[in-house]
């Protein structure tokens, strides 16, 4: 069976339509979302009333956290000042724009949904703005997916698609004890372990201005990573006549290198 | 080069602390003092050792403190940890040793305790007496060394002083490797990373303290109040 794997819808409505008629024409019904539905975008009801109305599984994202719970990011999350005023300004206009209804909506979203040894979060098992990158310390990697008692690790977050397999993997250690002065060494054989991030529908930051999602084969296990074109202009003009800035129209419209990233994307806030 | 002490779990009794100072006296090249949280606990009034923390008598190895998770709990008890209570402690212990800690600390020492830091990176040395993930995060020679590694990593530290188990050990990574395979929308790569030689080291509690020598990379396991500072064990 196929399952379609989104995340960071981003109140982008075009891009979520497009994303579910290119599910749709290939025949998968089991759809699993993993959060941001709101934030930067300009139709933060629209997208959120979509979800409901599909009955799509969806845990919560920072975003639907932070519009919840208050801003509760460190200004880590952002790269300059400039771009945290832009962020807030994002998020006050979402707060003000979105219905008490799907606020409580949003409210109710798990941090992580589970399928067998499959784990469904937004950011990583520990936090909701953790960045699990493809290219981060790969032991550190196994380490999330592995604590949380998962094969494969669906996230996003990120914005960037990838498949990333720890495999081979072995650690030695040699342990002295005060009440021995002999030492012992062992070695920990790894399990293989999988990362599948899901991409961005709504905001991509992969080099494209395509959304993007992926495709799970729950039979054979692969992953297909899908690029799907949607009407860019028609989310860049919403979001100019919503008076949201015109970066985020600019960025949507041009793709990765003219949007802001934290430069330690590593970070976890601890605030 | 100038040698370390560090210890912990003290909870209130000065008497041990005294006889830490007492052997540290008689080492040499003992000039820095780290105690790694927990100063105080439920079982005995705390002030006396407080005050001593804070007052350092003349002649003292002066101590560098950090807070611990019995600090942890009675600031979060007491207000200073936003909304968080001390249900950690109330869920394994009882409401008996909530009040018992709540009496063994006077009010005028919370400030204080709630000064201290969460740790101190040395060189490179992370010094924290949970793990770089939480006060509570017991590290103890059975833990799996993913874990270990995932906490050394996080503070990009080599050597990781741990007090939280109150076991005295030194865990070393010696090696191992792993593969990663990575596909996007550009195409597919491989990667092997290889385990960093990194050192957890548990430093005890109580009269069990540990002797760290930055230059030679040389620990002593200590007991304080044995016959010459004796039970002792070195490793290289």
């Amino acid at each position: 069976m196929h399952h379609a794997v989104i995340s960071c819808l981003h109140a982008n409505l075009a891009a979520f339509e497009a994303v579910l008629e290119d599910i749709d024409r290939q025949g998968i019904e089991r759809i699993t979302c993993l959060g941001d539905l709101v934030g930067y975008g300009p139709q933060p009801n629209e997208v959120v009333e979509l979800i409901r109305h599909r009955a799509i599984p969806t845990c919560q994202g920072c975003w639907d956290e932070d519009i919840i719970d208050g801003l509760n990011a460190c200004e880590c999350s952002y790269p300059s000042q400039l771009a945290e005023r832009r962020g807030h300004r994002a998020h006050q206009w979402t707060d003000e724009q979105l219905s008490q209804d799907n606020k409580d909506f949003l409210a109710t979203l798990p941090t992580s949904l589970r399928r067998g040894r499959q784990l469904f979060v937004h950011g990583s098992p520990n936090s909701q703005h953790e960045y699990l990158l493809p290219d981060m310390d790969a032991f550190a990697a196994l380490e999330r997916v592995e604590t949380a008692g998962a094969d494969t690790l669906f996230c996003g977050h990120t914005h960037q698609p990838y498949v990333r397999e720890l495999r081979d993997g072995s650690i030695r250690v040699r342990v002295q004890s005060s009440d021995s002065s002999q030492s012992a060494e062992q070695e920990l054989k790894l399990p293989v372990r999988r990362i599948v991030n899901a991409g961005s529908v709504g905001e991509p930051r992969h080099g494209s201005t395509k959304a993007t999602y992926v495709i799970h084969d729950e039979d054979n296990g692969s992953v297909e990573i899908k690029e799907v074109s949607y009407d860019v202009e028609r989310t860049c003009r919403a979001i100019v006549d919503a008076g949201l800035p015109e970066v985020f129209a600019w960025r949507l419209s041009h793709g990765f290198e003219y949007a802001e990233r934290a430069e330690d994307a590593s970070h976890v806030c601890e605030r | 080069m100038e040698r370390w002490a560090l210890a912990s779990g003290l909870k209130g009794d000065l008497e041990i602390y005294e006889q830490i100072q007492r052997d540290l006296k008689r080492q040499r090249g003992v000039e820095t003092f780290f105690v790694l949280g927990d100063l105080i606990g439920p079982g005995q009034n705390c002030g006396d050792l407080l005050n001593r923390l804070r007052n350092p008598l003349r002649g003292d190895l002066i101590p560098q403190c950090i807070y611990g998770w019995w600090e942890d709990q009675l600031l979060a008890e007491t207000g200073f940890r936003g909304d968080r209570k001390a249900e950690a402690l109330r869920l394994n212990q009882g409401e008996d040793v909530v009040e018992a800690l709540l009496k063994a600390v006077d009010s005028s020492h919370r400030q204080w305790l709630a000064s201290l830091q969460f740790g101190f990176i040395e060189l490179d040395c992370g010094l924290i007496h949970g793990s770089s993930a939480d006060v509570s995060d017991e590290l103890t020679p059975e833990s799996s060394p993913l874990i270990l590694l995932d906490r050394l990593t996080r503070l990009d530290v080599n050597r990781l002083f741990t007090a939280r188990c109150g076991k005295q050990f030194r865990l070393e990574l010696t090696g191992g490797e792993i593969d990663s395979h990575v596909k996007d929308l550009e195409g597919q790569h491989d990667q092997q990373q290889v385990v960093p030689k990194r050192t957890i080291i548990g430093i005890g509690a109580g009269t069990a303290y540990t002797l760290y020598d930055p230059g030679s990379d040389h620990i002593s396991f200590l007991t304080a109040g044995s016959t010459s500072v004796s039970k002792r064990l070195g490793f290289g």
